[in-house]
């Protein structure tokens, strides 16, 4: 397996917006003028204190109703994340109650499953290739559960105009925005570099190089 | 696009930072190149056009250089310029419902949340759909329409600093995708038809997404260092 060295041991630090590399003592960036780092400042503290503020924001956001729907021909009824699913399913939607779960059920759990084993992947330095891949795919999908908010935001709009029913929004959408907030902030803020660094310190402490004197 | 090799970056050689920054400061370029997710050091390679450079180690992108990037990245955003003016302007939702016809507007979405009480989710929405879009254009318009004549106004680093920034805030994609799961929602209670906005949102980001990726952010930082301030 080919060997790199790493910018870091050189002391040498990638400038955060402008991507030039350059000594970290200069403090600044020459270019952009953007503060130098070696790896993006409390990284790991960061992500895990946003992440365990989100799984907070997680409970409320499933428990309390989403949306409030008061029709004159189904009476007041109030639907949850889950229970908006189930009901698209019953009612033979079926694409549509697989976009929902998806992206509001689904790829947040992901996510944090996905965050915590970026964490561990730090802790333990292993398979850092594949975990850089996770993290790439993190910070990629995180958006993508917004859906359920923009849905209840159109639908608390449209609905406005009609007089056939009045749609209120609910705390679970506050909350369930705030989770995915939460999350985007806690996977922009992991360092995957971070996860190379620990590989490199394993493989140097790794008995089989230890023997051969390395 | 053809994938260039690169060479393993040559620090090796060099005692220590002092002679690491007298070399920078002779050649005047970045010699070296350093992974953005791994890490690793490179030697700056020679990119041609038509060329990507991927980390050898991460498979990350590091340069993917195309011809003319800042015209073709002008023309688009021009394009999406126009169309979220038109998003705006038009109804995206036309309503009919016991004989009456109600048209929604891109700002309806906020307006509504904030009328129910809901403001910190108003203002969430309002950035998500309205304010990241209106920031990333400007400041794309703001950086490259003066790199045409290779100029660069007063404020252009900032700006193009915000452009990352405001392009990860930006989810019209995933509005679009609300839309069309809203549309659905109600299609059993009332009729709803899609207006202009609807369509002028798909060209926005069909050309926000081809403008982003035309443009290389190392070639725009060089471009931009180059250009007369």
């Amino acid at each position: 397996m080919m060997t790199f060295d790493s910018a870091a041991a050189r002391a040498l630090a990638r400038c955060h917006s402008c991507g030039r590399v350059e000594l970290v003592e200069a403090g600044h960036c020459s270019r952009c003028h953007a503060p130098l780092h070696l790896r993006k400042p409390g990284s790991l503290q960061r992500t895990m204190a946003l992440t365990f503020g989100a799984a907070i924001l997680y409970f409320p956001a499933n428990i309390l109703p989403v949306l409030r729907v008061d029709s004159t021909l189904n009476g007041a009824r109030e639907n949850t994340i889950i229970s908006g699913v189930v009901q698209f399913w019953q009612e033979g939607d079926y694409p549509v109650a697989i976009i929902i779960f998806v992206a509001s059920i689904m790829i947040p759990v992901l996510k944090f499953l996905a965050i915590t084993m970026l964490c561990l992947g730090v802790r333990f330095g292993c398979w850092p290739r594949a975990l850089t891949q996770l993290y790439r795919v993190t910070d990629y999908i995180g958006r993508w559960s917004m859906v359920d908010v923009f849905v209840v935001a159109i639908l608390v709009g449209v609905v406005q105009l009609g007089s056939v029913m009045t749609i209120n929004a609910g705390e679970g959408a506050f909350a369930f925005a705030g989770t995915v907030v939460l999350t985007m902030l806690a996977a922009h803020s992991f360092d995957p570099r971070l996860l190379w660094d620990a590989a490199a310190k394993n493989r140097r402490h790794s008995p089989a190089r230890r023997q051969k004197g390395i | 696009m053809p994938i260039i090799a690169l060479e393993k970056g040559r620090t090796r050689r060099f005692a220590g930072p002092a002679l690491i920054r007298i070399a920078m400061e002779i050649a005047k370029l970045p010699l070296l190149l350093s992974c953005p997710d791994c890490d690793a050091l490179f030697s700056a390679p020679v990119v041609r056009e038509n060329e990507r450079v991927i980390c050898p180690r991460c498979q990350a992108n590091l340069f993917s250089r195309r011809p003319n990037f800042v015209h073709r990245a002008t023309a688009l955003v021009l394009a999406a310029a126009f169309f979220f003016i038109l998003a705006n302007v038009f109804p995206f939702l036309t309503l009919q419902a016991d004989y009456r016809q109600s048209n929604m507007h891109l700002v309806g979405c906020v307006s509504g949340l904030d009328k129910q009480g809901f403001h910190l989710l108003a203002a969430m929405v309002g950035v998500f759909t309205l304010a990241a879009p209106t920031l990333l254009i400007t400041a794309l318009l703001y950086v490259l329409v003066p790199l045409l004549r290779r100029r660069r106004l007063p404020w252009a680093l900032p700006f193009c600093r915000a452009i990352q920034e405001a392009r990860r805030w930006s989810m019209v994609e995933v509005f679009l995708l609300g839309v069309l799961v809203s549309l659905l929602k109600l299609g059993t209670v009332a009729t709803l038809t899609l207006g202009t906005s609807f369509w002028a949102l798909v060209g926005l980001m069909v050309c926000l997404v081809a403008a982003l990726t035309v443009i290389d952010y190392a070639e725009l930082w060089e471009q931009l260092e180059a250009a007369q301030a």
